[in-house]
């Protein structure tokens, strides 16, 4: 899952982490951390995701606040 | 101390007080409290006050164009006045000045009705699906508070529709402690008028 990509460590709350342990397992997951890099990467693409700037412009447009 | 001198920056001049949010956030309402406050304010007037901003826009015009745009140099011309910027052409604003930005939260079930009421007096069509929308918008002020703390000439603050409308003397109070301390805030809580809080959440829309 990791590639020959490099990692870095992130800290995150104890108890948050038993849960993302219990549900990775649970839904078939080799690990916790690539539960969470999976779910990350999944949550990034709502930000780098450029079709909701085309929706946004569109409205805006209409709107009349940018030409 | 002055307002100008308190917030000078040698470096980048005077910041600009950017007034922003989602169309429909109460952007002008902060701008009409702005310039009760003492502020003088960059517009150009040419949109004019119509039924869904009974009391005018404060906009400048040219703002529009700024994504396309490749002459940013007149912003400069704001340094020390209030400019009105949507969030999304925050991402667009040079780097060669300092913003200090009043960001607009209001409910976006309320932005998205309020906003297609305008669509429709505007007559324009507008199929756009409001969950979308609310999906789409969600993701993007994300990005804008993401944008706020990258870019090192931004400083950002938060302040709500309803929580002004409800006790306007506690947002020119934060306003105030935010552009420095100079404004005055009675003039800026009597600006604001409950009864242009029409798209209330849960209402008919």
């Amino acid at each position: 899952m990791f590639g020959f990509g490099k990692t870095v460590s992130v800290k995150i709350d104890k108890d948050l982490h038993a849960r993302v342990t219990k549900v990775a397992d649970v839904a078939g997951y080799a690990t916790a951390e690539e539960f969470i890099q999976h779910i990350l990467e999944k949550e990034m693409l709502h930000f780098e995701d450029t079709k909701n700037d085309a929706d946004i412009r569109a409205k805006l447009k209409g709107l009349g606040y940018i030409s | 101390m002055s307002f100008l001198s308190s917030l000078f920056k040698p470096k980048l001049g005077a910041p600009l007080v950017i007034v922003s949010g989602l169309p429909r956030s109460g952007t002008s309402m902060m701008m009409k409290m702005l310039e009760a406050g003492g502020l003088p304010i960059m517009t150009d007037s040419i949109r004019t006050a119509d039924i869904d901003n009974p009391k005018g826009y404060y906009e400048y015009e040219r703002v529009k164009d700024l994504e396309k745009e490749a002459d940013k140099s007149y912003i400069k011309e704001g340094r020390g006045k209030v400019l009105k910027v949507i969030s999304f052409l925050l991402k667009d604003l040079p780097d060669d000045n300092a913003y200090k930005i009043i960001f607009m939260r209001r409910d976006l079930n309320e932005v998205i009705a309020s906003q297609n009421k305008m669509i429709k007096h505007r007559g324009e069509t507008d199929e756009s699906d409001d969950r979308m929308m609310i999906d789409a918008y969600m993701n993007h002020l994300a990005a804008v508070r993401i944008l706020s703390r990258k870019r090192p000439n931004f400083e950002m603050v938060e302040i709500r529709y309803d929580t002004t409308v409800k006790d306007p003397k506690e947002a020119a109070r934060q306003v105030n402690v935010f552009l420095g301390g100079t404004l005055n805030e009675k003039a800026m809580g009597e600006m604001v008028d409950a009864d242009l809080y029409r798209n209330k959440k849960g209402a008919t829309v």
